[in-house]
């Protein structure tokens, strides 16, 4: 019966478990009263927990916590960058939208007379014609 | 608790979550157990050991990686507690197995048969070096990896690959004896 089956197997060079011998070895081995047992040693541990204070919950939670705070200060630092510019964005295109209420549309500089210029322009005109349009 | 990584139980444990640890022994209650018997033959003295092997455990958490694995950790502690009580102790010795061959009748009792099955098991096993034991319930019922296995018992993995080849060997052998002995009766 399981002895036949085992001997199905003949090497015992092979490098992963042997399920069958494993069975009938954990059948051999493993005892049934599993859960007295676990309650007699968590109630046994009560004496461990008493003979010496366990370490301090904050302690190791700031210990596993590192890897978590590392992430979110990446994360807000990353936030903080994203929203910088779309804040300097709105900020530009208000400042744009405004404009000057004692300029006229005239004064602003075009593309076109930028480009008709015999000098070269100043790169800030440049720039404010280009977040005008 | 039951979805948390071993490493995070042991972390809760040490910081005296009584729960966590709960739920450590539970997930490890069988292989400690199945290790301690492995050691020590006699299932009290082995339940002894495994619950000396959890303690100890418990009272060394600080010592355990968390980048490593838990359960072979656990398993040197439980294996070192189970040596610790067989020195202690005089184990009691199984009862030998020839009488009980002797009077096997050929019958249709399944259950007769399939205890006189783990009986020639238990004999096969019991006369393996102790090292040759824990090696090949390590490898072929808990499934752990030679490298581990090695870690356990302090031994090189190479070593512990030879005691799994040489226990697995002497197994073999026992149970086709049994298998030829069967058949003959």
């Amino acid at each position: 019966m399981e002895g036949k089956e085992l001997m199905s197997h003949p090497s015992p060079f092979d490098h992963k478990p042997d399920t069958e011998l494993g069975d009938v070895l954990r059948d051999l081995l493993t005892p049934e009263d599993e859960d007295p047992f676990v309650r007699g040693v968590v109630a046994a541990s009560e004496h461990v927990y008493g003979e010496a204070p366990p370490v301090q919950t904050f302690s190791v939670l700031v210990e596993w916590a590192r890897p978590g705070l590392v992430a979110a200060m990446l994360l807000l630092a990353l936030g903080a960058f994203s929203l910088g510019i779309w804040v300097g964005r709105t900020g530009a295109v208000a400042e744009a939208t405004l404009g000057d209420p004692l300029q006229s549309d005239m004064d602003q500089p075009s593309v076109p007379a930028l480009m008709a210029g015999q000098e070269e322009p100043d790169w800030d005109v440049v720039l404010a014609a280009a977040w005008g349009r | 608790m039951t979805h948390m990584q071993d490493a995070e139980l042991a972390a809760l444990a040490q910081a005296g979550d009584r729960e966590a640890f709960g739920e450590l022994v539970a997930r490890y209650a069988a292989p400690a157990r199945r290790l301690a018997r492995t050691i020590l033959g006699d299932p009290d003295d082995a339940d002894d050991a495994a619950q000396d092997g959890f303690l100890s455990a418990l009272k060394h958490l600080g010592r355990f990686d968390p980048e490593r694995p838990f359960g072979p950790w656990l398993m040197r502690i439980v294996a070192n507690a189970a040596g610790d009580r067989r020195r202690r102790r005089r184990v009691r010795e199984a009862q030998p197995l020839s009488p009980v061959l002797a009077t096997h009748e050929a019958g249709p009792d399944v259950e007769t048969d399939r205890q006189r099955f783990r009986e020639v098991l238990r004999k096969a096993l019991g006369g393996l070096p102790e090292r040759q034991r824990m090696a090949v319930v390590l490898f072929d019922v808990e499934g752990y990896t030679h490298r581990e296995i090695g870690e356990v018992l302090k031994v090189p993995e190479g070593t512990a690959r030879s005691d799994v080849f040489h226990a697995r060997r002497a197994l073999r052998e026992a149970l086709g004896d049994w298998k030829e002995w069967r058949e003959k009766s």
